[in-house]
C-alpha cells in the first residue's frame, strides 16, 4: 500500500541543469504544460471561429473571460482594466491545474505550496510595486486606518502592517492547503475501498464518488478565491481604501 | 528576486515541519526543497507562456467577438426600432389618407345633394311657370270667348228684343231705343 503522500512526490522527467539551477522538467511541469496547452484549446483554439452565435467551446471561453472580467470590473473598477490579462491568466492557470489535478494518476501543480508560494509572492512584490508607483510613500497610508484616535492607531498599524505581510501566506496555503488534503482524503479512501474489499468497499467508494464531486467545487471556487484577492489586493494598491 | 523569498520560506517551513514530516513514513513532498527550484522554473516559464497566449491571442479574440456581438445586437435593435417608427409613420399616414377620403366622400355628397335639390327647385319652378303661363293663356282665352258670348247674347237678345215687340206692337222697334232699353237692363243687372 502506498502513502497518500506518495501523490505528491515530485519526479524528474528529463534533467536539465543551468550552471547551478536545477531546471529539470518534473511530472510538475508537465502538468502545468498539458494545463497551458488545455486552456489554449479552450482559449484559442475555441475562438477561432468568432462566432456571432458561439458554440460550446467558443461559449466556454466566453463565459470564462466575461467571469473574470466582471470580477475585475467590480473589484477594482475601470482602473483594473490593465491587469486583467493577468488576473484572467491567474485563474485560468489555477482552474486548470486543480481540475486536471482530479484526472487519475495525474499530478496536481497546485498542491505544492512553492508553486502557490511563488504565485501568490509574485502578486504581493507586484501589487506592492503598483502602490508604491502610484502613490509613492502616501501608499503608506493604507497602514493608517482613517478616524481612528491616536492612541489606538499604535495598536492597530502594527496589526495593519502584519496583516499585510500575512497576506502571500494565507493565499497561498489556502489554496495549497485544499488541494493537498482534498487530494490526501481522495487517496485515504481510495485505501478504504481495497482494504474492506468487495464487502465493505462500497462504502468508502461512494464517498469518494461524491467527495470527488466537492472536489470538483472545489478545484473552481479556489481558483476564484484566488483570482478575487488579487482583485481586492490590486484595488487597495490602487485607490487607497478598506 | 524570488530564490531569497523562497529559501526563506522553505527554510521557516522545514523548520517546523521536519519533526512531523520525519516521524511519517515518507515525510511530505511539499518540503523537498531540492525540488523546489525545477518546479519554480517551470511555472514561471508555463504561466509566462499562458499569460502571452491569453494576453496576445485570446483576451483580443474574444473582447473583439463580444463587441462585434453586441454592436450587431445594438444594430438590430436600432433597426428594429426604425422599422416600427417606420411602421407607425405609414399607419399613421393611411389612417389620415382614410379620414381625407371620407371627409371628401361625404363632402361630395353634400355638394351631390345641394345640387340634386337646387335642380329639382329649378325645374319646379320651371313648371310652375309654365303651368301658369298656360292657365293665364287659358284664363285670357275664356274671357275672350265669354266677351264673345256675351256680345253675341246681346245680339241675341237684341234680335229676340226686335222680334217679340214686332210681333206684341205689329210694328217695327225703333232699334236705337232698343239698344238703349237693352243697354240699361243689361246695367241694372
Amino acid at each position: 500500500m502506498h502513502s497518500p503522500m506518495e501523490q505528491f512526490e515530485i519526479k524528474r522527467l528529463f534533467n536539465l541543469h543551468i550552471g547551478s539551477l536545477d531546471a529539470s522538467y518534473t511530472n510538475s511541469a508537465l502538468w502545468m504544460t498539458i494545463a497551458v496547452i488545455c486552456a489554449f484549446f479552450v482559449f484559442v483554439v475555441g475562438m477561432q471561429k468568432k462566432a456571432l452565435v458561439p458554440g460550446r467551446l467558443q461559449s466556454m471561453a466566453e463565459l470564462g473571460y466575461e467571469f473574470v472580467a466582471g470580477m475585475v470590473r467590480d473589484n477594482v473598477g475601470s482602473a483594473g482594466k490593465k491587469y486583467f490579462p493577468f488576473v484572467l491568466t491567474l485563474f485560468v492557470f489555477i482552474l486548470f491545474c486543480n481540475l486536471l489535478g482530479l484526472v487519475p494518476y495525474a499530478f496536481t501543480p497546485t498542491s505544492h505550496i512553492i508553486v502557490t508560494f511563488a504565485m501568490a509572492a509574485a502578486v504581493f512584490i507586484g501589487v506592492t510595486v503598483i502602490g508604491f508607483v502610484r502613490h509613492g510613500a502616501h501608499f503608506l497610508s493604507l497602514f493608517v486606518p482613517k478616524g481612528v484616535p491616536f492612541v489606538l492607531l499604535l495598536l492597530l498599524v502594527p496589526i495593519e502592517i502584519i496583516s499585510y505581510f500575512v497576506r502571500p501566506f494565507s493565499l497561498s496555503i489556502r489554496l495549497f492547503a485544499n488541494m493537498l488534503a482534498g487530494h490526501t482524503m481522495l487517496k485515504v479512501f481510495g485505501g478504504f475501498v481495497v482494504m474492506l474489499g468487495i464487502i465493505g468497499g462500497w462504502a468508502p467508494l461512494a464517498f469518494i464518488v461524491v467527495f470527488t464531486g466537492l472536489e470538483l467545487l472545489i478545484a473552481f471556487l479556489q481558483a476564484y478565491v484566488f483570482a478575487i484577492l488579487t482583485c481586492l489586493y490590486l484595488n487597495d494598491a490602487i485607490h487607497l481604501h478598506h | 528576486m524570488r530564490k531569497p523569498v523562497y529559501s526563506v520560506l522553505a527554510a521557516a517551513l522545514v523548520a517546523g515541519a521536519s519533526g512531523a514530516a520525519q516521524a511519517s513514513a515518507g515525510g511530505m513532498p511539499q518540503l523537498n526543497f531540492h525540488d523546489f527550484a525545477p518546479q519554480i522554473v517551470w511555472l514561471v516559464i508555463t504561466f509566462v507562456v499562458l499569460y502571452l497566449v491569453m494576453s496576445k491571442l485570446a483576451v483580443p479574440a474574444i473582447s473583439d467577438t463580444l463587441e462585434k456581438r453586441q454592436a450587431k445586437i445594438q444594430g438590430d435593435l436600432d433597426a428594429a426600432e426604425k422599422a416600427s417608427e417606420d411602421t407607425r409613420a405609414l399607419v399613421a399616414a393611411y389612417e389620415k389618407r382614410l379620414a381625407d377620403a371620407r371627409e371628401q366622400a361625404r363632402r361630395l355628397q353634400r355638394e351631390r345633394n345641394e345640387a340634386d335639390s337646387a335642380a329639382a327647385t329649378a325645374r319646379l319652378t320651371e313648371l310652375a311657370d309654365k303651368l301658369n303661363g298656360r292657365i293665364d293663356e287659358a284664363e285670357k282665352r275664356i274671357a275672350g270667348q265669354r266677351a264673345q258670348v256675351l256680345e253675341g247674347l246681346e245680339d241675341m237678345a237684341h234680335d229676340i228684343a226686335a222680334e217679340v215687340y214686332g210681333k206684341l206692337a205689329g210694328q217695327p222697334a225703333d232699334a236705337g231705343a232698343l239698344k238703349a232699353k237693352i243697354a240699361a237692363a243689361k246695367g241694372g243687372q
